[in-house]
């Protein structure tokens, strides 16, 4: 898919809001395909092979974490929700279903063209790791497992050490409480969310991050943790 | 109190052989008296000394004892003055008409004093009756509700009557119910049932039980049982004024909840007609706004400037964004409203929550006042539901940002108070009068003074505040700021865990 423009299929049920994405996402350069239904949505997919989804979460047909399902039956590609307020559950089960990302109605469209770049980049990227990131400020070395804030080495732990690449590896997307639990402490042990803030903490501590005006480690709310990029 | 045993004390005693085995105790030191008396007295007015006897015993054991003693004094008057001495015989007729006057007076006097004394008896218990009564009148004046009247006249009669007796009330199914721990066990439901269906309004007696039935103006209330006992008119008197008491109270208790229902209605009707108000004005404001300013974009767009455009189109993003959160602000209050909030809770760093409500007041649009955040470290992890706090924080801070003058600056601070986290948000505004302060957590109440008349509130926030906090087991409250300026909203939140009884 690595022609001139990106293709998005945008499955949306409510008219106005799939005219002003459109707009905004082809004034931005992406070819977008429309889908009211989510089964109509589905058959798009297949057809069009696209490089992202964007998936409203409330469809007449049917609901959105099937259209999640079924997709990640046959196919990676990266899938934005729009989600509503105030139900933090819903996107918890779309992002631990394989939603990559989310964004919140009524969202500004700034916002969702921030998710989308993130994850065609991470995309375009692919799986070629670096071993080196770095964004001028903190410094990550991935083989040697070493950290330094602007030039000063910073000692982690293990597992201190294993959140940040978790991160570092996924700049810019959300990550549930769920997926990070997994991916530090692993799948069979009972670790709980209390462990995962008190590691946190102290990550944020030893990266001179403000917890009340976090740089790199941003609370999602009733979700999990966010990477931010710039 | 204490009524029955002390009436029947007094009958039981005057039963008793010993009170018959004093008559002849008292008539022997007559004897003694009447002896040292004959040489003051003519031996005729000798008969006064065993007539005083006579009263005596009378009035201190009964009518028996008395005749006893005047028999007894009669035989010793005659035996040991009545000439010829020391013989039963009588020779002189004047001293045999003496004789039986004699006797006559002792059967009247006895019977006198013994009428006299039964009726102190009575009056002791009827004035023991009646503070008994004044006693639980008093009792029945503070019972709250019908329950605790029914478990009050129960207790009373048991105390009062001790007799058995039941107080039955119809459980949910509408069938007579006794407690379970009730002493009756052979009262026939059959004839409790007879007895409460009975239309009749006089109590009934059945089977050895008197029956009374408690009303209210909705009907029966509860149907009490007393077992007769045999010659307790008076009982029945007391129980029928305990139940007279108990049913006045009853008609109290429940006039008083109609009352209360009555002020809840009427509260209600206010609460509607504020939030038709201000659903009509806050929805339509941004609205106005929003229509107005696109409306002359799509028209005459061409004709305005890049930076009116730019105006126009600001405007209606604030005020659609308002807008939104005017519709969360009306979703949040009728969760809370309906009791409907389900806790999920979670271990959540404060540090966290706030950082996150200053955010997205940071990019509500409207730029707010600097806000200076300082947590302890001693502040442990929350475990709570961290949305619904972060939304209580977010309305918090919106509010003091509001009211925040040019150049002020919010302090959010966190610490830990014993076992309750404290966190306190102040402003530097104009502040809110003290008997204000707990009235700004009503639902559409703002404060209309000084420069706070204008300011864009729906007198929700607070509300929707105190209700989240207040789902948590925390309270709010509002203060006056340091030094007499601005104003210190105190959020307390107990510090739970998982494991001390936080299993929502």
């Amino acid at each position: 898919m690595s022609q001139a423009s990106p293709s998005v299929v945008l499955i949306e049920d409510e008219a106005a809001i799939r005219k002003f994405l459109r707009i905004s996402l082809e004034a931005h350069g992406y070819a977008v395909h429309e889908a009211r239904l989510g089964e109509v949505g589905i058959t798009l997919c297949a057809e069009k092979s696209p490089d992202l989804v964007i998936l409203d979460m409330g469809l007449p047909d049917i609901d959105g974490q099937s259209v999640i399902a079924r997709l990640r039956d046959w196919s990676q590609v990266p899938i934005v929700v729009l989600s509503v307020r105030s139900d933090e559950r819903q996107k918890v089960a779309a992002l631990d279903a394989g939603a990559n990302d989310y964004v919140t109605k009524p969202f500004g469209v700034s916002e969702l063209l921030a998710r989308i770049r993130v994850l065609l980049r991470d995309r375009e990227q692919g799986t070629a790791d670096a071993a080196i990131l770095s964004d001028g400020e903190l410094r990550i070395d991935l083989r040697e497992r070493r950290v330094w804030i602007a030039e000063r080495e910073v000692r982690l732990t293990r597992k201190e050490f294993d959140l940040l690449k978790l991160f570092a590896k996924r700049r810019g997307r959300v990550l549930t409480h769920q997926q990070i639990l997994n991916a530090v402490w692993g799948a069979d042990r009972g670790a709980e969310t209390q462990n995962l803030r008190v590691l946190v903490a102290a990550l944020r501590q030893k990266l001179g991050d403000d917890p009340s005006r976090p740089r790199y480690l941003v609370t999602e709310p009733g979700v999990g943790y966010r990477f931010r990029t710039e | 109190m204490g009524l029955q045993p002390a009436s029947r004390t007094g009958i039981r005693v005057s039963a008793t052989p010993l009170a018959y085995g004093l008559a002849p105790v008292a008539v022997g030191v007559a004897l003694l008296f009447a002896q040292l008396a004959t040489y003051v007295l003519p031996h005729a007015n000798l008969s006064l000394v065993f007539l005083t006897a006579v009263l005596i015993m009378a009035s201190r054991t009964g009518l028996g004892p008395g005749l006893l003693t005047g028999l007894l004094s009669f035989l010793a008057y005659n035996y040991f003055f009545i000439g010829p001495q020391f013989t039963f015989r009588v020779d002189d007729d004047g001293d045999i008409a003496t004789l039986l006057f004699f006797l006559l007076m002792a059967a009247v006097t006895g019977n006198l004093a013994a009428g006299m004394r039964r009726e102190m008896e009575k009056n002791q218990a009827s004035i023991e009756r009646l503070s008994s009564l004044h006693e639980f009148g008093q009792r029945m004046l503070s019972a709250v509700d019908e329950a605790q009247v029914v478990s009050l006249l129960r207790a009373q009669l048991r105390t009062a009557l001790a007799v058995p007796v039941e107080v039955l009330t119809p459980g949910a199914s509408g069938a007579l119910t006794a407690p379970p721990q009730g002493a009756a066990e052979d009262l026939d439901p059959a004839l409790a049932d007879r007895a409460w269906s009975s239309t009749s309004s006089d109590p009934l007696e059945a089977g050895g039980w008197a029956f009374y039935r408690l009303r209210s103006p909705q009907g029966p209330l509860a149907l009490v049982a007393i077992q007769s006992m045999p010659g307790s008119e008076g009982f029945n008197d007391l129980a029928r004024s305990l139940c007279h008491q108990a049913s006045l109270a009853l008609d109290r208790v429940m006039l008083a909840g109609e009352l209360a229902a009555a002020k809840l209605t009427s509260e209600t009707e206010q609460l509607r007609s504020a939030l038709l108000s201000s659903v009509s004005h806050d929805l339509r404001t941004p609205l106005a706004s929003i229509i107005g300013s696109t409306s002359s974009l799509h028209d005459y767009g061409d004709a305005f400037s890049p930076h009116d455009r730019h105006e126009l189109l600001a405007t209606v993003l604030a005020e659609a964004r308002r807008l939104d959160r005017y519709i969360q602000n009306l979703l949040d209050m009728t969760r809370i409203g309906q009791g409907a909030i389900s806790l999920h809770r979670d271990w959540v760093d404060i540090r966290d929550l706030i950082a996150s409500a200053t955010a997205r007041l940071q990019t509500a649009g409207e730029a707010p006042p600097p806000f200076d955040v300082h947590v302890d470290d001693e502040v442990p992890m929350l475990w709570v539901h961290g949305v619904l706090i972060e939304q209580a924080l977010v309305n918090l801070l919106d509010n003091a940002a509001r009211f925040s003058p040019p150049g002020g600056q919010v302090a959010i601070d966190a610490h830990r108070v014993e076992e309750h986290l404290e966190i306190t948000v102040c402003d530097q505004g104009p502040g809110i009068p003290v008997e204000e302060q707990d009235k700004v957590f009503d639902m559409f109440y703002t404060v209309r003074q000084g420069d706070r008349v204008g300011q864009p509130g729906t007198g929700l926030g607070l509300a929707i505040c105190r209700g989240l906090i207040g789902a948590h087991g925390g309270s709010v409250t509002a203060h006056t700021g340091h030094a007499g300026r601005g104003t210190c909203m105190v959020v307390r939140l107990p510090l739970l865990t998982p494991h001390t009884g936080a299993a929502t």
